[in-house]
């Protein structure tokens, strides 16, 4: 992997060498308050990107797999059908991804298209699709109160899956001010590495490197010290099914089955199909985002449905999420520490707190043993 | 249900493969409707294109395509003919929203069909084995595909056993085959019906009942038990089956669920570690035990 070195000053001149290139840039911006979304970059609103934020509630999933997407359109005329595929190919780039979020993208592709029947409409959008990764440096802005990257090992700053990745060596731990004001920007891909080519672009040397070294350990130590340290041991107890029934009761107990941990998930997949009339006695088939909380999710026709139970459906989704055999079938977990479920769920059971559930349950019958 | 291989390896900034549209159905004329038993007919059809046809001609027994009816959405439904016969059918219960679009169809009409999807029955695996076929009322669908491919390749398998039962006399399935079956030498079916109707004199009681039959000797050495039904019935009959001997692994069974992709993609199928719509719909009873959900 190849570095540069790039001035503060510069750092937007990226979008702007992007845009030229004909991407449509997507952005993080910061609406009133706390509120940081991602949006299409104009000329209007170019200065108000933001390098540092909270990482934006909506992942930028729905750039490569929409909430709504259109498949097909189905003309029907004398008792004739005519299916075509309907298929929307955008050059983008996200300037801005945090790197759960390129984990996440990760785990997408994994998903849509690592195994048997490739999935043509994501690979649309996906095969255009420029990543422009801000490491996480700034532990005010930067890390929130839920992120928990350090355990899925997506963060703070993503190892690969970007095409590009700025990294402000003025983070905490920087050892001098001096070259402070500089990011260092890592290639990861050889179309990443073509940027390389504009002036904006200079060399850095190997103490650049080393204090990006410093910058990490610094952030790496200003993580909230939570018990989702206990990750992995309960991705172990999950997928040897050592999990006490009570623990998904208790889950089961807590959720509201409003499908909001699903549905701002940068990893989750699953959709739901339906047919729309549209114009002139056409039809349009449609998939639309859906959700295992909710009840409907199993339900065959004729109202037979295998899955009843809320704790069902709860223990399914961090079963589908943290069972080693899904890990090993994707090569990615579905799970990136964005820490997004922990924010959106009001009963508190965000993978987080779930984690620290199945540790007291876990540990408190290994207690009685 | 192994990790299979992984082709299509995905990288940023490196397009793809161009692969084919999997949820793109190709265009179905229905040609004749059957009528089976109350709100069960057989459709059949064809592609539009040849080509489309004879692709989908390879399916195997056991697989399941996915049916449009434009404007109301989309099915799954198990394949029902044999890949040796030479007609392409569905046979449907009227039950959801799509599946009575499908009822409302007349000869001519036009639809839409993607598949075949699934694992299907290990058919070749089970040469020089005794098949012995036990379905309950509609179960009967998904089995007949594997019924008509063993009798069609007769000499690969020992003894055929065919058990099914239905509520009423007027609910057996595909009358007229099973008529052919109890008549064909070296096939052993029975079948039986909870209540008796006017004129009937074949034997009552669940399908259990038939395996305590005076002179009726179910094959449980060498052999492979395919148990479609209802769930009361699929319980009973399993109890049955390990009771004589069958170990867990020689019971398979096809799976049902609400699926919307067919391939794998929407979620909405999957149960422990499978997904019925690529990793089954086929499976043996020991693997649905570890799955670990109603069926």
């Amino acid at each position: 992997m190849k570095a540069r070195l790039l001035s503060r000053g510069d750092v937007l001149k990226v979008v702007d060498l992007l845009r030229r290139r004909g991407y449509e840039v997507i952005a993080p911006f910061r609406g009133r308050g706390r509120d940081t979304f991602f949006d299409p970059v104009t000329d209007q609103n170019r200065d108000r990107i933001q390098i540092h934020l909270p990482n934006p509630y909506y992942p930028p999933k729905r750039f490569v797999f929409p909430p709504i997407e259109r498949l097909l359109k189905v003309e029907r005329s004398n008792g004739d059908l005519r299916i075509q595929s309907t298929y929307e190919e955008r050059k983008r780039a996200i300037f801005g991804i945090r790197s759960c979020d390129v984990a996440g993208i990760y785990h997408l592709d994994r998903f849509y298209l690592g195994r048997d029947f490739p999935d043509i409409y994501y690979q649309n959008h996906r095969k255009n699709l420029f990543l422009v990764n801000v490491a996480c440096t700034d532990p005010e802005l930067d890390i929130g109160e839920e992120c928990f990257c350090m355990c899925t090992d997506t963060g703070p700053a993503a190892r690969d899956h970007f095409d590009l990745q700025l990294f402000d060596l003025h983070g905490m731990g920087a050892q001098s001010v001096k070259d402070g004001d500089d990011f260092l920007a890592v290639a990861g891909t050889p179309l990443g590495e073509t940027l390389f080519a504009d002036p904006i672009f200079r060399k850095g040397s190997p103490e650049h490197v080393a204090q990006r070294s410093a910058i990490l350990d610094g952030v790496r130590k200003s993580f909230r010290p939570g018990t989702t340290s206990w990750f992995s041991a309960a991705i172990q107890a999950v997928s040897r099914g050592e999990i006490p029934e009570e623990t998904w009761d208790e889950v089961g107990n807590r959720c509201l089955e409003c499908g909001g941990c699903t549905y701002v998930c940068p990893a989750c997949t699953c959709f739901t199909v339906t047919d729309r009339l549209a114009e002139g006695n056409a039809v349009e088939r449609l998939r639309i985002w859906d959700s295992c909380a909710l009840s409907g999710f199993t339900r065959m026709a004729g109202g037979f449905n295998p899955r009843r139970a809320v704790h069902d459906r709860r223990n399914r989704r961090f079963f589908r999420k943290l069972a080693h055999y899904f890990i090993e079938r994707e090569l990615s977990m579905a799970c990136v520490g964005c820490g997004r479920c922990a924010a959106v769920c009001h009963g508190d059971i965000g993978m987080p707190s779930v984690v620290e559930m199945i540790r007291r349950h876990v540990t408190a019958r290994s207690n009685e043993a | 249900m192994n990790p299979s291989s992984i082709e299509h390896v995905a990288m940023p900034g490196i397009a793809p493969k161009i692969v084919e549209n999997v949820y793109l159905p190709k265009v179905a004329v229905l040609d004749r409707v059957v009528d089976e038993i109350d709100e069960v007919k057989t459709f059949y059809w064809h592609f539009e294109d040849n080509e489309a046809q004879s692709a989908f001609k390879r399916f195997r027994p056991g697989q399941f395509a996915q049916v449009s009816l434009f404007g109301v959405g989309e099915f799954p439904t198990s394949l029902p003919p044999s890949p040796t016969e030479e007609n392409t059918f569905f046979t449907v219960r009227q039950v959801g929203s799509c599946t009575q679009a499908l009822h409302k169809l007349k000869p001519g009409d036009k639809f839409a069909v993607r598949g075949p999807y699934g694992n299907g029955f290990p058919m070749e695996d089970y040469r020089g084995k005794n098949l012995v076929f036990i379905a309950g009322g509609i179960g009967l669908i998904p089995l007949r595909s594997a019924i008509v491919y063993a009798l069609a390749n007769r000499e690969h398998y020992e003894r055929i056993q065919i058990f099914h039962g239905a509520k009423t006399p007027k609910e057996l399935m595909y009358v007229s085959k099973l008529l052919n079956w109890e008549r064909t030498p070296g096939v052993d079916c029975h079948i039986t019906v909870d209540r008796a109707a006017e004129g009937w004199t074949g034997d009552v009681g669940v399908v259990g009942s038939l395996f305590k039959k005076p002179g009726v000797k179910v094959a449980v050495e060498n052999a492979v038990a395919f148990v479609c039904g209802p769930p009361v019935m699929f319980r009973f009959v399993i109890q049955d089956l390990l009771a004589m001997g069958f170990k867990e692994r020689n019971i398979v069974s096809t799976l049902e669920r609400y699926m919307k992709c067919g391939v794998g993609k929407c979620g909405h199928c999957c149960i422990g570690v499978a997904y019925v719509c690529v990793d089954g719909p086929v499976f043996t009873y020991e693997q649905i035990k570890q799955l670990g959900e109603d069926i």
